[in-house]
């Protein structure tokens, strides 16, 4: 594969998880209140391209949030369900990627009237993502697939070495995906990307990290892995439609929906 | 309802045993009805006046023909009435925004701002007026200072419920003002704008009511006018409050906000003339009773206890309030079916639709002052003005939200839509506003006391009059305590289960 002559040789250990329980929420101990991977022994080198695959519920979220967690402001994050703010406009939208940077006085002002650079470097990424011309569309008037453009470009634009993205192509096309996660690899070193498509799982990335209930049952280098194998991750894929009660599971938590509580 | 049970439920006595959410609503609002019944005979409902038909008729002819020759300069009043709403509510904004953003986080603000929302905007107008006289100062405290209060929870509780995740996407270090105007304003703005909005309609309406304390609002020329008994005047100003509520959606467009503001601003006046001296005196001395401030303890006792039927207001403010909520829990139920799209033909629900905007549009005070001059001054006329109002405003919203529903059955008869459709779905609903309401009518039962019944804001007024401001005072800091305790009662008491009227502009 071409992209696997220019990479770079793998670097020392990023992050590296023994033996550990992570989960949600904390107890008095300081243990997880909720545990989701029990006994994770896992190693994130630099230079790696991983992806991670399982069942929604496996706990790819949970591992996701404690990487961005122990990595802090050396990864950009590319979260579930995008998080964007559907009434503000694709330019503020992918300005928040650097908001830490600017004054509260220049955010501000930013509101009212783009600030000159950060104007030209958005309008450079948004023509990269296929969205020149919209940077000043709410967010919300975007169709899905420009949304979850709008999320990679804000966390594009955080100019971070690190990507770790919550399927950020899950709602584009197979082909655009591609193009999507060459622009991420083009401007990262290491990424971490959880998935729902196994062929681009083995096609693009170094290696892949399987979760199956709670467990780590894949951990390998893409090239030695088949599609059989990941097929072991998802245990009712081939059971008939409607015997598998998980696709409640894939609707966004009460969280993400505009209207927490389903008010007017 | 009792599908959930293994063993067949046995004919009979069911609903006083039964645990299914309706048995238990069903058995909930039964023991509020029997409560008020029991009360009923401590309640004074007597009719003072000797002829309270004629009169209504008199009262009926003015509003059929009003007499719009005889006003006098009409135009100062409402344009004094919508200035004082306008930036009174901005004032209310101001204050309590930051209180909002600390809402949360402190005590010391939530238990602040639920003393100044337990207060009714007419007290504080007589507070404020002891010092600021009639002026345009004390018409805009006694609306921003209430509303503050108002604002910063309702606000809190908006911005509580914005979705997290935008929040949660940012980049490490944002900082605390960068994160609200990103991330969590814009999420919330239109429901900040719209609950704004609805509090300018309640300004509206209080800043009419400020007339009934004297300053030069609509609300005083009305009074003037029922009092003397110029009804065809009185019927004509009534026309120009229903009209200026009316044209309400006509003229408060956002792009206008900023005329109304600049307009309202040359309207507002007279201005005080403040004696920072006198202020400091009113609040350091004249509220407080002397012998608190002399650490007379006995004194004190003795003071207590000269203050006059303390126990039996603060009964009557209680009671009216419980009769107040059971009578607007009835109202609401009898009336809500004439303006849904499920009963009836168009004419019905159009003279639905109509009455319950006249009876909710109307402030509780104003429906308390009419019935008055009718049935005198008893509980009755105030329980009457507390039931119609209340429950027109519920009725309105279950109509509301019945029209939203879409029977699961075609076909039914109309008796068996409303009691197999649509009460099951909004009963729930309505119940848990009404337990919110309470809060807002106890409030209003103190403050139909100014009219001469006899709850606590008739001592207050009496207290004021009489320039026993530490009496007055006390009594004020009664009421708001009272307003506080029921408020958490009613929160303790509130059914949990279906709160789907839960809007805060209903509240």
């Amino acid at each position: 594969m071409e992209s696997e002559q220019r990479r770079p040789p793998i670097g020392p250990a990023l992050v590296r998880f023994a033996a550990e329980d992570l989960g949600h929420g904390r107890d008095r101990q300081g243990r997880p209140a909720q545990l989701v991977l029990p006994g994770l022994t896992l190693t994130l080198h630099e230079g790696e391209r991983v992806a991670l695959l399982g069942q929604s519920g496996a706990g790819k979220s949970t591992l996701l949030a404690e990487l961005r967690e122990r990595l802090g402001a050396r990864a950009a994050w590319c979260p579930q369900h995008h998080g964007l703010v559907p009434q503000l406009a694709v330019y503020h939208n992918v300005f928040m990627g650097r908001l830490p940077e600017h004054s509260a006085p220049a955010a501000l002002w930013n509101l009212v009237r783009p600030l000159a650079r950060p104007w030209r470097e958005v309008g450079e990424l948004c023509a990269l993502l296929g969205l020149a011309g919209l940077e000043r569309r709410p967010v919300g008037r975007l169709s899905g697939g420009q949304r979850q453009r709008v999320a990679i470009g804000r966390a594009l634009y955080q100019g971070r070495d690190i990507f770790l993205g919550d399927e950020p192509v899950a709602s584009v096309d197979p082909h655009q995906a591609l193009r999507l996660l060459g622009l991420i690899d083009a401007r990262h070193a290491t990424s971490v990307v959880a998935l729902h498509q196994r062929e681009l799982a083995l096609s693009h990335f170094d290696r892949v990290w399987g979760l199956r209930n709670g467990r780590l049952v894949i951990d390998a280098p893409a090239r030695e892995l088949t599609l059989a194998d990941l097929d072991a991750l998802y245990p009712d894929a081939d059971e008939p439609a409607g015997a598998s009660a998980e696709p409640a599971v894939e609707m966004p938590g009460v969280e993400a929906l505009p209207c927490a509580r389903g008010r007017p | 309802m009792s599908d959930s049970l293994t063993e067949r439920p046995r004919h009979g006595r069911h609903w006083w045993r039964g645990d299914t959410p309706g048995l238990r609503l069903a058995r909930h609002t039964l023991a509020l009805v029997a409560l008020a019944l029991v009360l009923l005979p401590f309640a004074d409902l007597a009719i003072h006046t000797r002829d309270p038909w004629g009169e209504l008729q008199r009262m009926a002819l003015g509003l059929a023909w009003p007499a719009w020759g005889s006003l006098e300069s009409p135009l100062s009043a409402i344009g004094l009435t919508v200035a004082v709403a306008i930036w009174g509510t901005l004032a209310g904004v101001v204050l309590g925004v930051p209180l909002a953003l600390l809402f949360a986080r402190s005590r010391l603000v939530r238990a602040g701002c639920a003393f100044l929302r337990a207060i009714h905007e007419l007290f504080w107008a007589l507070l404020f007026l002891q010092v600021f006289g009639l002026s345009a100062f004390t018409a805009l405290a006694a609306l921003a200072i209430p509303y503050a209060g108002i604002f910063a929870k309702v606000f809190a509780e908006i911005l509580e419920q914005t979705p997290r995740a935008p929040r949660d996407a940012l980049p490490p270090g944002t900082g605390r003002l960068a994160r609200f105007v990103y991330a969590e304003l814009p999420l919330a703005w239109a429901q900040l704008a719209a609950y704004t909005r609805y509090r300018f309609e309640c300004a509206l309406r209080a800043s009419v009511l400020l007339g009934f304390v004297g300053l030069p609002t609509l609300g005083f020329h009305l009074e003037t006018a029922f009092r003397e008994g110029r009804y065809h005047e009185a019927g004509a100003l009534l026309w120009l409050f229903y009209l200026l509520i009316a044209s309400l959606p006509g003229w408060s467009h956002r792009r206008l906000i900023p005329v109304l503001l600049i307009g309202g601003a040359w309207l507002l006046g007279p201005w005080p003339s403040v004696d920072g001296a006198l202020v400091w005196r009113f609040v350091s001395e004249d509220i407080w009773p002397r012998e608190l401030l002399a650490g007379d303890w006995a004194g004190l006792t003795s003071w207590l206890m000269r203050i006059p039927d303390l126990a039996p207001a603060i009964g009557n403010t209680l009671l009216l309030g419980l009769l107040g909520t059971v009578g607007a829990l009835l109202v609401a139920m009898a009336l809500w079916p004439l303006a849904c799209r499920h009963f009836g033909n168009r004419g019905t629900r159009l003279a639905g639709h109509g009455l319950l905007i006249v009876l909710r549009s109307t402030p509780e005070l104003m429906l308390a002052f009419l019935f008055l001059l009718l049935l005198g001054p008893s509980l009755l006329p105030a329980w009457l003005a507390l039931a119609l109002h209340n429950g027109a405003l519920i009725a309105f919203l279950m109509a509301r939200h019945a029209d939203a529903l879409t029977p699961g059955m075609p076909g039914l008869s109309a008796p068996g839509r409303l009691a197999y459709e649509l009460v099951p779905r909004l009963y729930p609903g309505m119940l848990a506003l009404l337990y919110y309401r309470a809060e807002v009518i106890l409030r209003e039962t103190a403050i139909l006391g100014m009219l001469g019944v006899a709850t606590l804001g008739f001592y207050i007024e009496e207290g004021f009059d009489y320039l026993m401001f530490d009496v007055a005072f006390f009594l004020l800091l009664v009421t708001a305590t009272l307003n506080i305790a029921v408020d958490a009662l009613s929160r303790r008491f509130r059914p949990r289960d279906g709160a789907v009227m839960d809007d805060p502009c209903a509240r």
